[in-house]
Protein backbone atom coordinates (compact mmCIF):
# COMPACT_ATOMS: atom_id res chain seq x y z
CA UNK A 1 0.00 0.00 0.00
CA UNK A 2 2.89 2.36 0.71
CA UNK A 3 4.16 4.41 -2.21
CA UNK A 4 6.92 6.96 -2.34
CA UNK A 5 5.47 10.45 -2.24
CA UNK A 6 7.81 11.52 -5.03
CA UNK A 7 5.89 9.29 -7.42
CA UNK A 8 2.53 10.72 -6.44
CA UNK A 9 2.60 13.90 -8.43
CA UNK A 10 3.91 12.10 -11.49
CA UNK A 11 1.50 9.17 -11.38
CA UNK A 12 -1.56 11.14 -10.47
CA UNK A 13 -0.89 13.48 -13.34
CA UNK A 14 -1.88 10.70 -15.77
CA UNK A 15 -5.23 12.39 -16.05
CA UNK A 16 -3.48 15.60 -16.92
CA UNK A 17 -1.21 13.99 -19.50
CA UNK A 18 -4.10 13.10 -21.70
CA UNK A 19 -4.97 16.74 -22.34
CA UNK A 20 -4.68 18.32 -25.73
CA UNK A 21 -2.45 21.35 -26.21
CA UNK A 22 -4.35 24.31 -24.86
CA UNK A 23 -4.07 27.31 -22.60
CA UNK A 24 -5.16 25.07 -19.73
CA UNK A 25 -2.15 22.83 -20.29
CA UNK A 26 0.03 25.84 -19.43
CA UNK A 27 -1.90 26.32 -16.21
CA UNK A 28 -1.52 22.64 -15.44
CA UNK A 29 2.21 22.71 -16.06
CA UNK A 30 2.71 25.80 -13.98
CA UNK A 31 0.54 24.68 -11.11
CA UNK A 32 0.79 20.96 -10.64
CA UNK A 33 4.40 20.55 -11.75
CA UNK A 34 5.93 23.78 -10.57
CA UNK A 35 7.94 22.09 -7.84
CA UNK A 36 9.35 19.57 -10.30
CA UNK A 37 10.76 22.31 -12.46
CA UNK A 38 12.69 24.03 -9.74
CA UNK A 39 16.40 23.53 -9.37
CA UNK A 40 16.52 22.92 -5.65
CA UNK A 41 13.68 20.52 -4.98
CA UNK A 42 14.66 19.30 -1.57
CA UNK A 43 15.60 22.61 -0.07
CA UNK A 44 13.08 23.69 2.57
CA UNK A 45 11.59 27.10 2.02
CA UNK A 46 13.01 28.31 5.33
CA UNK A 47 16.52 27.66 4.10
CA UNK A 48 15.88 29.48 0.87
CA UNK A 49 14.39 32.45 2.68
CA UNK A 50 16.79 32.69 5.61
CA UNK A 51 19.29 34.82 3.79
CA UNK A 52 16.75 37.28 2.46
CA UNK A 53 14.43 39.83 3.94
CA UNK A 54 10.95 40.66 2.62
CA UNK A 55 12.39 42.79 -0.18
CA UNK A 56 14.59 40.01 -1.40
CA UNK A 57 17.80 41.64 -0.18
CA UNK A 58 20.46 39.53 1.38
CA UNK A 59 20.81 40.00 5.09
CA UNK A 60 23.39 37.36 5.75
CA UNK A 61 26.54 38.72 7.34
CA UNK A 62 28.49 35.53 7.06
CA UNK A 63 28.34 35.32 3.34
CA UNK A 64 31.06 37.41 1.80
CA UNK A 65 30.95 37.63 -1.95
CA UNK A 66 33.63 40.25 -2.05
CA UNK A 67 36.15 41.51 0.47
CA UNK A 68 37.67 44.94 -0.05
CA UNK A 69 41.29 44.92 -1.07
CA UNK A 70 41.31 41.43 -2.38
CA UNK A 71 40.26 40.22 -5.73
CA UNK A 72 39.67 36.69 -6.59
CA UNK A 73 39.45 37.55 -10.23
CA UNK A 74 41.47 39.73 -12.52
CA UNK A 75 39.17 42.53 -13.58
CA UNK A 76 41.05 43.20 -16.79
CA UNK A 77 40.58 39.69 -18.04
CA UNK A 78 36.94 39.68 -17.12
CA UNK A 79 36.17 43.05 -18.68
CA UNK A 80 37.31 41.77 -22.04
CA UNK A 81 34.90 38.85 -21.93
CA UNK A 82 31.28 39.00 -22.92
CA UNK A 83 28.90 38.48 -19.94
CA UNK A 84 27.56 35.27 -21.42
CA UNK A 85 30.99 33.71 -21.30
CA UNK A 86 31.43 34.35 -17.60
CA UNK A 87 30.00 32.16 -14.94
CA UNK A 88 27.75 33.53 -12.20
CA UNK A 89 30.46 34.03 -9.62
CA UNK A 90 32.68 35.90 -12.03
CA UNK A 91 29.84 38.16 -13.08
CA UNK A 92 29.06 39.01 -9.48
CA UNK A 93 32.69 39.71 -8.71
CA UNK A 94 33.01 41.97 -11.70
CA UNK A 95 29.87 43.92 -11.00
CA UNK A 96 30.68 44.35 -7.35
CA UNK A 97 34.12 45.61 -8.12
CA UNK A 98 32.74 48.12 -10.60
CA UNK A 99 30.10 49.18 -8.10
CA UNK A 100 32.52 49.61 -5.26
CA UNK A 101 34.97 51.57 -7.36
CA UNK A 102 32.30 54.21 -7.94
CA UNK A 103 31.80 54.76 -4.23
CA UNK A 104 33.22 58.04 -2.95
CA UNK A 105 33.24 57.43 0.75
CA UNK A 106 33.42 53.99 2.17
CA UNK A 107 34.30 55.17 5.64
CA UNK A 108 36.28 53.44 8.29
CA UNK A 109 33.34 51.66 9.84
CA UNK A 110 32.71 48.03 9.24
CA UNK A 111 31.37 48.30 5.70
CA UNK A 112 30.41 44.68 5.48
CA UNK A 113 26.71 45.40 5.92
CA UNK A 114 26.88 48.30 3.45
CA UNK A 115 28.70 46.16 0.96
CA UNK A 116 26.12 43.41 1.49
CA UNK A 117 23.34 45.88 0.63
CA UNK A 118 25.29 47.02 -2.44
CA UNK A 119 25.87 43.46 -3.43
CA UNK A 120 22.23 42.51 -3.23
CA UNK A 121 21.16 45.52 -5.28
CA UNK A 122 23.93 44.83 -7.76
CA UNK A 123 22.93 41.25 -7.97
CA UNK A 124 19.35 42.13 -8.74
CA UNK A 125 20.44 44.36 -11.61
CA UNK A 126 22.46 41.65 -13.28
CA UNK A 127 21.18 39.25 -15.85
CA UNK A 128 22.20 36.32 -13.71
CA UNK A 129 18.61 35.10 -13.88
CA UNK A 130 19.34 34.15 -17.45
CA UNK A 131 21.87 31.65 -16.24
CA UNK A 132 20.87 30.85 -12.65
CA UNK A 133 17.49 31.66 -11.08
CA UNK A 134 17.71 34.08 -8.17
CA UNK A 135 16.89 32.42 -4.89
CA UNK A 136 14.61 35.19 -3.73
CA UNK A 137 12.72 34.92 -7.02
CA UNK A 138 12.11 31.24 -6.50
CA UNK A 139 11.19 31.80 -2.87
CA UNK A 140 8.60 34.28 -4.01
CA UNK A 141 7.35 32.00 -6.76
CA UNK A 142 6.86 29.22 -4.24
CA UNK A 143 4.46 31.34 -2.22
CA UNK A 144 2.24 32.59 -5.05
CA UNK A 145 -0.41 31.00 -7.17
CA UNK A 146 0.05 31.32 -10.90
CA UNK A 147 -2.04 34.01 -12.54
CA UNK A 148 -3.66 31.66 -15.08
CA UNK A 149 -5.01 29.64 -12.17
CA UNK A 150 -6.54 32.74 -10.61
CA UNK A 151 -8.15 33.56 -13.94
CA UNK A 152 -9.55 30.05 -14.16
CA UNK A 153 -10.99 30.29 -10.63
CA UNK A 154 -12.53 33.67 -11.33
CA UNK A 155 -14.07 32.70 -14.68
CA UNK A 156 -15.50 29.48 -13.32
CA UNK A 157 -16.94 31.27 -10.29
CA UNK A 158 -18.55 33.81 -12.60
CA UNK A 159 -20.25 31.09 -14.60
CA UNK A 160 -21.55 29.40 -11.46
CA UNK A 161 -22.76 32.62 -9.89
CA UNK A 162 -24.48 33.79 -13.07
CA UNK A 163 -26.55 30.60 -13.10
CA UNK A 164 -27.20 30.99 -9.38
CA UNK A 165 -28.47 34.51 -10.04
CA UNK A 166 -31.12 33.16 -12.39
CA UNK A 167 -32.23 30.74 -9.69
CA UNK A 168 -32.38 33.58 -7.16
CA UNK A 169 -34.45 35.70 -9.56
CA UNK A 170 -36.90 32.92 -10.28
CA UNK A 171 -36.98 31.63 -6.70
CA UNK A 172 -37.08 34.72 -4.50
CA UNK A 173 -37.64 37.48 -7.05
CA UNK A 174 -35.51 40.21 -8.59
CA UNK A 175 -36.22 42.70 -5.82
CA UNK A 176 -35.07 40.52 -2.95
CA UNK A 177 -32.00 41.90 -1.20
CA UNK A 178 -30.10 38.64 -1.65
CA UNK A 179 -30.69 38.76 -5.40
CA UNK A 180 -29.48 42.34 -5.58
CA UNK A 181 -26.48 41.48 -3.45
CA UNK A 182 -25.56 38.64 -5.78
CA UNK A 183 -26.03 40.84 -8.82
CA UNK A 184 -23.75 43.53 -7.40
CA UNK A 185 -21.20 40.89 -6.45
CA UNK A 186 -21.12 39.47 -9.97
CA UNK A 187 -20.66 42.91 -11.47
CA UNK A 188 -17.88 43.64 -9.03
CA UNK A 189 -16.20 40.35 -9.80
CA UNK A 190 -16.27 41.06 -13.53
CA UNK A 191 -14.62 44.42 -13.05
CA UNK A 192 -12.07 43.18 -10.55
CA UNK A 193 -8.63 42.56 -12.09
CA UNK A 194 -7.10 39.22 -11.21
CA UNK A 195 -4.63 39.49 -8.38
CA UNK A 196 -2.23 36.81 -7.39
CA UNK A 197 -2.90 35.12 -4.13
CA UNK A 198 -0.09 34.75 -1.67
CA UNK A 199 0.22 31.32 -0.17
CA UNK A 200 2.00 31.66 3.16
CA UNK B 1 -19.79 10.53 -11.25
CA UNK B 2 -17.16 12.50 -13.14
CA UNK B 3 -15.48 15.83 -12.71
CA UNK B 4 -15.88 18.20 -15.62
CA UNK B 5 -12.67 18.31 -17.64
CA UNK B 6 -10.97 21.68 -17.48
CA UNK B 7 -12.78 22.79 -14.33
CA UNK B 8 -10.72 24.09 -11.43
CA UNK B 9 -11.15 20.93 -9.37
CA UNK B 10 -9.98 18.86 -12.28
CA UNK B 11 -6.51 20.32 -11.82
CA UNK B 12 -6.26 19.36 -8.17
CA UNK B 13 -5.13 15.98 -6.95
CA UNK B 14 -4.93 14.06 -3.71
CA UNK B 15 -1.84 12.64 -2.14
CA UNK B 16 -2.18 8.92 -2.91
CA UNK B 17 -1.18 7.76 0.54
CA UNK B 18 -2.99 10.16 2.85
CA UNK B 19 -5.75 11.09 0.41
CA UNK B 20 -5.58 14.75 1.31
CA UNK B 21 -4.80 17.92 -0.59
CA UNK B 22 -1.46 19.66 -0.27
CA UNK B 23 -1.34 22.96 1.60
CA UNK B 24 -0.97 24.87 -1.65
CA UNK B 25 -4.00 23.13 -3.11
CA UNK B 26 -5.97 23.88 0.03
CA UNK B 27 -5.06 27.54 -0.25
CA UNK B 28 -6.25 27.63 -3.84
CA UNK B 29 -9.44 25.82 -2.86
CA UNK B 30 -9.99 28.30 -0.03
CA UNK B 31 -9.70 31.15 -2.50
CA UNK B 32 -12.21 29.41 -4.78
CA UNK B 33 -14.61 28.94 -1.87
CA UNK B 34 -14.14 32.53 -0.81
CA UNK B 35 -15.07 33.78 -4.29
CA UNK B 36 -18.22 31.64 -4.27
CA UNK B 37 -19.13 32.95 -0.81
CA UNK B 38 -21.28 35.71 -2.21
CA UNK B 39 -22.95 36.82 1.01
CA UNK B 40 -19.77 36.98 3.06
CA UNK B 41 -20.76 34.35 5.61
CA UNK B 42 -17.98 31.84 4.89
CA UNK B 43 -20.68 29.43 3.75
CA UNK B 44 -22.49 28.32 0.63
CA UNK B 45 -26.25 28.07 0.74
CA UNK B 46 -28.14 25.29 -1.06
CA UNK B 47 -28.59 27.27 -4.30
CA UNK B 48 -24.92 28.19 -4.61
CA UNK B 49 -23.93 24.66 -3.64
CA UNK B 50 -26.26 23.16 -6.22
CA UNK B 51 -24.93 25.31 -9.05
CA UNK B 52 -21.33 24.67 -8.02
CA UNK B 53 -21.74 20.90 -7.99
CA UNK B 54 -23.86 20.94 -11.11
CA UNK B 55 -21.15 22.90 -12.90
CA UNK B 56 -18.19 20.75 -11.91
CA UNK B 57 -19.71 17.24 -11.97
CA UNK B 58 -22.30 15.24 -13.89
CA UNK B 59 -24.40 14.54 -10.80
CA UNK B 60 -28.18 14.78 -11.07
CA UNK B 61 -30.26 17.26 -9.09
CA UNK B 62 -31.51 14.63 -6.64
CA UNK B 63 -27.99 13.40 -6.00
CA UNK B 64 -26.70 16.94 -5.44
CA UNK B 65 -29.37 17.63 -2.83
CA UNK B 66 -28.63 14.32 -1.16
CA UNK B 67 -24.98 15.33 -0.89
CA UNK B 68 -25.98 18.71 0.48
CA UNK B 69 -28.15 17.10 3.17
CA UNK B 70 -25.31 14.77 4.07
CA UNK B 71 -22.78 17.59 4.42
CA UNK B 72 -25.11 19.94 6.23
CA UNK B 73 -24.53 17.99 9.40
CA UNK B 74 -25.63 20.88 11.61
CA UNK B 75 -28.84 21.31 9.61
CA UNK B 76 -28.31 25.04 9.19
CA UNK B 77 -28.97 25.04 5.46
CA UNK B 78 -25.42 26.09 4.62
CA UNK B 79 -22.08 24.42 3.94
CA UNK B 80 -18.89 25.69 5.52
CA UNK B 81 -15.37 25.32 4.20
CA UNK B 82 -14.71 22.21 6.28
CA UNK B 83 -17.57 20.34 4.63
CA UNK B 84 -16.62 21.78 1.25
CA UNK B 85 -13.08 20.48 1.65
CA UNK B 86 -14.38 17.04 2.62
CA UNK B 87 -16.58 16.98 -0.47
CA UNK B 88 -13.74 17.98 -2.77
CA UNK B 89 -11.56 15.22 -1.34
CA UNK B 90 -14.33 12.69 -1.97
CA UNK B 91 -14.79 13.91 -5.54
CA UNK B 92 -11.08 13.75 -6.22
CA UNK B 93 -10.79 10.32 -4.60
CA UNK B 94 -13.54 9.10 -6.91
CA UNK B 95 -11.92 10.70 -9.93
CA UNK B 96 -8.50 9.22 -9.18
CA UNK B 97 -9.87 5.77 -8.25
CA UNK B 98 -8.78 6.16 -4.64
CA UNK B 99 -12.18 5.52 -3.06
CA UNK B 100 -10.99 2.50 -1.12
CA UNK B 101 -7.87 4.22 0.13
CA UNK B 102 -9.89 7.31 1.02
CA UNK B 103 -12.44 5.36 3.05
CA UNK B 104 -9.66 3.46 4.79
CA UNK B 105 -7.67 6.58 5.65
CA UNK B 106 -10.67 8.65 6.72
CA UNK B 107 -12.99 5.95 7.98
CA UNK B 108 -14.19 7.95 10.97
CA UNK B 109 -15.32 11.10 9.13
CA UNK B 110 -16.85 9.01 6.34
CA UNK B 111 -18.71 6.90 8.89
CA UNK B 112 -19.97 10.02 10.65
CA UNK B 113 -21.18 11.43 7.34
CA UNK B 114 -23.08 8.26 6.45
CA UNK B 115 -24.52 7.94 9.96
CA UNK B 116 -27.31 10.34 9.08
CA UNK B 117 -29.30 10.06 12.27
CA UNK B 118 -26.28 10.05 14.58
CA UNK B 119 -27.03 6.78 16.32
CA UNK B 120 -23.60 5.34 15.72
CA UNK B 121 -24.78 2.95 13.01
CA UNK B 122 -25.15 3.02 9.25
CA UNK B 123 -28.19 1.38 7.74
CA UNK B 124 -28.07 -0.43 4.41
CA UNK B 125 -30.69 1.95 3.06
CA UNK B 126 -28.69 5.05 3.88
CA UNK B 127 -25.44 3.63 2.63
CA UNK B 128 -27.25 2.65 -0.56
CA UNK B 129 -28.27 6.27 -1.16
CA UNK B 130 -24.66 7.43 -1.11
CA UNK B 131 -22.84 4.52 -2.72
CA UNK B 132 -22.43 6.60 -5.92
CA UNK B 133 -19.92 8.76 -4.04
CA UNK B 134 -17.66 5.82 -3.35
CA UNK B 135 -18.24 3.84 -6.54
CA UNK B 136 -19.73 0.86 -4.69
CA UNK B 137 -21.95 -1.40 -6.77
CA UNK B 138 -25.33 -2.61 -5.51
CA UNK B 139 -24.17 -6.20 -5.15
CA UNK B 140 -20.99 -5.12 -3.37
CA UNK B 141 -23.12 -3.23 -0.86
CA UNK B 142 -25.27 -6.32 -0.23
CA UNK B 143 -22.14 -8.41 0.27
CA UNK B 144 -20.76 -5.76 2.61
CA UNK B 145 -23.70 -5.98 4.99
CA UNK B 146 -23.78 -9.73 4.69
CA UNK B 147 -20.06 -10.21 5.40
CA UNK B 148 -19.36 -7.42 7.85
CA UNK B 149 -22.70 -6.80 9.57
CA UNK B 150 -21.81 -9.29 12.31
CA UNK B 151 -24.78 -8.38 14.45
CA UNK B 152 -27.05 -9.41 11.58
CA UNK B 153 -29.42 -6.48 11.86
CA UNK B 154 -28.52 -4.85 8.54
CA UNK B 155 -26.66 -2.13 10.41
CA UNK B 156 -22.96 -1.38 10.55
CA UNK B 157 -21.28 0.04 13.63
CA UNK B 158 -17.93 1.78 13.34
CA UNK B 159 -15.77 -1.29 14.02
CA UNK B 160 -17.53 -3.29 11.34
CA UNK B 161 -17.25 -0.39 8.93
CA UNK B 162 -13.54 0.02 9.66
CA UNK B 163 -12.93 -3.67 9.03
CA UNK B 164 -14.79 -3.37 5.76
CA UNK B 165 -12.65 -0.39 4.63
CA UNK B 166 -9.43 -2.32 5.33
CA UNK B 167 -10.48 -5.29 3.27
CA UNK B 168 -12.14 -3.21 0.56
CA UNK B 169 -9.04 -1.06 0.09
CA UNK B 170 -6.92 -4.18 -0.17
CA UNK B 171 -9.32 -5.77 -2.64
CA UNK B 172 -9.42 -2.64 -4.79
CA UNK B 173 -5.65 -2.43 -4.83
CA UNK B 174 -5.35 -6.04 -5.96
CA UNK B 175 -8.01 -5.48 -8.59
CA UNK B 176 -6.20 -2.44 -9.92
CA UNK B 177 -2.90 -4.30 -10.03
CA UNK B 178 -4.53 -7.17 -11.93
CA UNK B 179 -6.08 -4.74 -14.38
CA UNK B 180 -2.78 -2.99 -14.90
CA UNK B 181 -1.02 -6.31 -15.41
CA UNK B 182 -3.64 -7.40 -17.96
CA UNK B 183 -3.29 -4.07 -19.72
CA UNK B 184 0.46 -4.49 -19.87
CA UNK B 185 0.14 -8.07 -21.16
CA UNK B 186 -2.27 -6.96 -23.85
CA UNK B 187 0.07 -4.19 -24.97
CA UNK B 188 3.01 -6.57 -25.07
CA UNK B 189 1.12 -9.16 -27.08
CA UNK B 190 -0.07 -6.47 -29.49
CA UNK B 191 3.47 -5.20 -29.88
CA UNK B 192 4.88 -8.69 -30.49
CA UNK B 193 2.12 -9.37 -33.04
CA UNK B 194 2.99 -6.20 -34.90
CA UNK B 195 6.65 -7.10 -34.83
CA UNK B 196 5.94 -10.52 -36.32
CA UNK B 197 3.69 -8.94 -38.93
CA UNK B 198 6.38 -6.47 -40.01
CA UNK B 199 8.95 -9.27 -40.34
Amino acid sequence: MEEKPSKVSLKSSDRHDSDKESVHSDIRDLWTRTTLSQAQLNMPLSEVCEGFNAEGRSISKTRRWYSPGSRSLDEGDKASHKPEELDEHALVELELHRGSSMEINLGEKDTASQIQAEKSSSMSSLNIAKHTPHRAYWAEQQSRLPLPLMELIKNEALEILTKALRSYQSGIGRDHFLTKELQRYIEGLKKRPSKRLYVN
Amino acid sequence: MRLKEGSFLWYLYLDKIHCLLSVRNVKALAEYFHILDVHGKNTLNDVLFYHFLHHVTDLKKAQIYLVFDMLDWNAVGEIGFEQFYMLVCMLLAHQDHLEGQFMYRHSRPVFDLLDLNGDGQISAENFGKYRFLFNIHKQELKDLFHDFGLTGDNLLNYQEFKLYTIIYADKLQRRQKTEEKEKGDRKRSLYSKRKCHIK
